[in-house]
């Protein structure tokens, strides 16, 4: 573990605080225009969401040292299931089919789809569906001790054949259009202020459970046996214990966690298309967790928000910039700060001095905690 | 002498007889020939004013009976009538044909009226002329008319071919012996081998049931899958359910084509597969030593591919500005120039990036794709996204039919044999040189390489670049078949993973025999449930895969 103890009381208290902030200045919208716009306040609930989803991952490559790079995969579906959520409750109101039904040339929603006008079987599909999925690819990867980079390819061979199959129109989810044309979402109009406010609200607070629930995950005996995989998982496995379970009680759990983050940014955005299950948006995740540092969860949420911030920023600003310095940010996290900026915070000295440390201990290879 | 002469003088007497009996009869034959000449003539001319007449005839039915005149003389017609046939069926399309109330005719010319019997000029033609106006139906029939026609008098062979491929389109209405005929009056291979196709298709509806059984028996030569449809369209005409010799010589060469057809088919398949495969193999074959010898996947390995390419492209362009006579062997020279340039950039990636992540493997993995993304975006920024243009070289181009629909492809055997041609190399490199010995040492256990005075950086950086040459090398092999652009990496470095995770870690034979199953299972899986379903099984095979051997299908020897 990170020395989360002593070091983390700082750091929680000022990310709360920040998490506590932001809420009351969305939620000032409300009241009149002295808060943010309804831009800012969407803003902040991906940025939230996203998030989320870093800290899903984190979970996994923190707490686990397994590096996941097809979270893209539980995010995109827990979008979907709550997009069909959505849908249904427009058709509700409207009365019109969504588009790329009557594209397909059908006059009804398919039988299935009548389970996601109940909203507690929604919320019930978008935990059990990505779960189960997870454990099932989980068991058979864990089971053949499927590891390290192996398992990260493998995940992410997974993600693009997903989205592979995603980009069919026959396989009835909206093909490369995707699903648009979201209505409202408990009776506030999509798009509109309140609805922003309400998302951004839930997304925070969800990030908040997540991090205290995290938190408190990790010092339990769970959390202590998942550091202990990451740092030596056959010696584990020689004292006896059965890391199968271990691994795949994390692995749907962050599944899980992706999905919620998934179902949270796609009413935000108000249309899901599978291009969230390119490989390269799994890969981001991983810049987001790399960028704040792995372990603990902070670093997650402060890569996730710094990375997006920026990203947001560049993509009003110089759109054709925005991959540069993407991939030089990769670079210099993964070569000049090991543990992300975490590490810069962590160190007493000075962050120049720092910096040149880390350029030196990289240089030496310096052993990567766990993984293998 | 004079007296051999008078002597001479009275032996010829009946030699002079001789000759002058046989220039009367030579005279006498002329006048004979000459005679029956006129009244082959007069009955030519005789024959076309009927002709004409028909074609100047009064309604729709008469010009039409005309037309079908013209085409039951055609298999018997002399140069000459031919040369007739084909100025009045002009005049007839062009509408200059002049017909007089009397049935006569005459076509209108720039210089003047002619007779359309003898296509003499005729100034005495009568005023009152009138154009028959050809409708649709027999234009139909005039067209058909001036394709017979050019079958047997046109003077190039590539009209020649034209008119036959007209007239296979209807042959049951080509006269019988007309494609016969045309045949005689031909030379050229291609017209002729194209007319024997029309005969067979004529005397497929042919009265005769020996010629339609041999008929059929010819055509059951050609084992493609049209002569398939062909036959298959016979069996509902009527003579199929009358004729049992007809039926059963259609059924034997339905059996005889399918069978061949389906043969071709399946090596096609495997064709395609194997083409496919090598593909893989050489997109794979860098990624698999890297990650063999240093438990790192590159994810750049792809955009090193596309670099490959885009050098092949810069070497095409280069050689068409400095001896745009030698473009055709771009590919060739730029063999060594893509394997040097990608090597190096290998170099200069694990010099400046890998070399200080070897112990934080899951860190490469970000790392590399840092890389990719900035190649993508160099690239970008410096060609454009649109699809760069490739010269095929004639020897790359067409290929030669094999058996059924089976088509052996230049290009794809040149990737077949590149790929091959990698794989031994590769292999020497690894079994046979110094190099090899120590780059295998490294594999297996990298510290006690070390402790016996291998340099293991160096063989890592060498073997970076061994793989980064193979990859751009890859792109070179792709540059023909596939789109080059910016983002073309991206879609080999999955299914690249996938053959590597098949294979097995490091294993060079490995990776051959998985790039080639995953290649014909995509390939065998394409054509009937699409290309994501096959990636789709695909992947769902390997994880099963994985549960049974875990280490890949060949697992490499050694302690990592």
């Amino acid at each position: 573990m990170m020395a989360a103890s002593e070091r983390g009381a700082a750091a929680t208290a000022g990310l709360i605080a920040l998490l506590l902030i932001l809420v009351p200045l969305a939620g000032l919208h409300l009241a009149g225009p002295v808060g943010l716009s309804v831009y800012a306040v969407n803003v902040v609930g991906q940025v939230m969401c996203f998030a989320l989803l870093a800290m899903s991952v984190d979970l996994m490559w923190g707490g686990a040292g397994i590096l996941s790079l097809g979270h893209g995969l539980f995010f995109a579906l827990g979008g979907y299931i709550a997009a069909m959520h959505l849908l249904r409750t427009a058709f509700a109101t409207t009365h019109v089919l969504p588009d790329f039904l009557q594209f397909m040339g059908q006059s009804a929603f398919p039988g299935y789809w009548h389970l996601f006008d109940s909203l507690p079987f929604t919320l019930a599909a978008i935990l059990l569906i990505p779960g189960l999925i997870a454990f099932v690819f989980g068991f058979v990867s864990f089971r053949s001790r499927v590891n390290g980079v192996y398992f990260a390819i493998i995940t992410q061979a997974l993600t693009y054949t997903a989205m592979l199959l995603m980009f069919r129109n026959d396989t009835g989810f909206g093909g490369n259009n995707g699903m648009t044309g979201f209505h409202g979402i408990a009776g506030l109009p999509i798009g509109g202020a309140n609805a922003a406010v309400l998302l951004t609200v839930l997304s925070t607070i969800a990030v908040l459970l997540t991090l205290i629930g995290g938190r408190v995950l990790l010092a339990t005996r769970f959390g202590r046996m998942l550091a202990a995989i990451r740092d030596d998982e056959p010696r584990l496995r020689f004292l006896g214990y059965d890391t199968l379970w271990l691994k795949l009680a994390a692995w749907c759990l962050s599944a899980m966690v992706a999905a919620v983050a998934g179902a949270l940014y796609v009413p935000q955005v108000g249309i899901i298309n599978p291009s969230l299950l390119d490989p390269s948006v799994s890969l981001e995740i991983a810049v987001w967790v790399a960028v704040g540092g792995r372990g603990g969860f902070y670093g997650a949420i402060i890569g996730a928000v710094l990375v997006n911030m920026v990203k947001f920023w560049l993509s009003a600003a110089a759109p054709s910039l925005w991959p540069f310095v993407l991939s030089l940010l990769v670079l210099l996290v993964v070569l000049a700060l090991p543990n992300g900026l975490t590490d810069l915070r962590n160190r007493s000295r000075s962050w120049m001095t720092d910096l040149g440390r880390g350029f030196r201990e990289a240089g030496r290879g310096r052993p990567e905690r766990g993984a293998g | 002498m004079a007296v051999a002469g008078d002597a001479e003088a009275g032996a010829l007497q009946p030699l002079r007889l001789m000759i002058r009996m046989l220039k009367a009869g030579a005279i006498i034959l002329v006048a004979l020939i000459g005679f029956l000449a006129a009244r082959e003539q007069a009955r030519a001319d005789e024959d076309r004013s009927a002709i004409l007449g028909s074609l100047c005839g009064p309604g729709l039915h008469a010009p039409m009976q005309g037309a079908g005149q013209i085409m039951a003389g055609l298999p018997t017609a002399s140069s000459a009538d031919l040369n007739w046939a084909e100025v009045v069926v002009q005049a007839f399309s062009l509408r200059t044909l002049r017909c007089a109330p009397a049935g006569t005719g005459y076509i209108a010319t720039p210089a003047g009226m002619i007779d359309a019997v003898t296509l003499k000029p005729a100034p005495t033609a009568p005023d009152d002329l009138r154009s028959p106006f050809p409708n649709l139906r027999m234009r139909v029939l005039l067209d058909r008319l001036t394709a017979a026609i050019a079958v047997l008098n046109a003077p190039h062979p590539e009209a020649r071919l034209a008119a036959v491929s007209t007239l296979a389109e209807h042959s049951d209405l080509i006269p019988p012996g007309l494609a016969e005929a045309a045949l005689k009056r031909t030379q050229n291979a291609s017209v002729a081998a194209a007319l024997r196709g029309l005969i067979v298709l004529q005397r497929l509806q042919s009265p005769d049931v020996s010629q339609r059984v041999a008929a059929i028996q010819t055509l059951s030569q050609d084992t493609t899958s049209r002569t398939e449809n062909q036959l298959e369209s016979l069996r509902a005409d009527p003579a199929y359910a009358a004729d049992p010799q007809v039926a059963a010589a259609l059924d034997q060469g339905i059996a005889h084509v399918r069978f061949w057809v389906r043969a071709g088919a399946v090596l096609s398949l495997l064709y395609n597969g194997i083409s496919a495969g090598s593909v893989l193999f050489m997109s794979a074959i860098g990624l698999s030593i890297i990650f063999g010898l240093m438990g790192v996947i590159n994810l750049a390995q792809g955009e090193l591919l596309m670099i490959g390419a885009y050098v092949t492209y810069t070497v095409q362009q280069v050689i068409r500005i400095i001896a745009p006579a030698y473009l055709s062997l771009y590919p060739i020279a730029a063999i060594p120039v893509v394997f040097i340039v990608t090597a190096l950039l290998g170099i200069v990636i694990e010099w400046t990036v890998i070399r200080h992540l070897y112990r934080r493997p899951l860190m490469t993995l970000l790392a590399t794709w840092g890389i990719s993304l900035l190649l993508i975006n160099l690239v970008r920024v410096s060609f454009g996204t649109q699809n760069l243009e490739f010269i095929t070289p004639p020897y790359l181009t067409g290929g030669v039919a094999v058996v059924g629909d089976f088509f052996i492809t230049w290009n794809h055997l040149a990737a077949i044999f590149f790929a091959v041609a990698a794989f031994i190399g590769t292999l020497a490199l690894l079994r046979l040189t110094s190099i090899g010995l120590f780059i295998r040492g490294v594999t297996q256990n990298r510290d006690m390489a070390g402790c016996i005075g291998i340099s293991t950086r160096r063989i890592d950086m060498l073997a970076f670049g061994l793989g980064a040459g193979l990859a751009g090398l890859g792109g070179l092999a792709l540059s023909p078949i596939y789109n080059v652009n910016p983002t073309m990496g991206t879609e080999f470095i999955i299914d690249s993973f996938m053959v590597v995770v098949l294979g097995g870690v490091g294993s060079l034979i490995g990776t051959a025999i998985a790039a080639l199953g995953i290649g014909l299972v995509n390939v065998g899986i394409e054509p009937f449930y699409g290309a994501v379903a096959a990636k789709v099984i695909a992947l769902l095979l390997i994880i099963v895969l994985i549960q049974w051997r875990p280490e890949g299908l060949i697992a490499a020897r050694g302690r990592r």
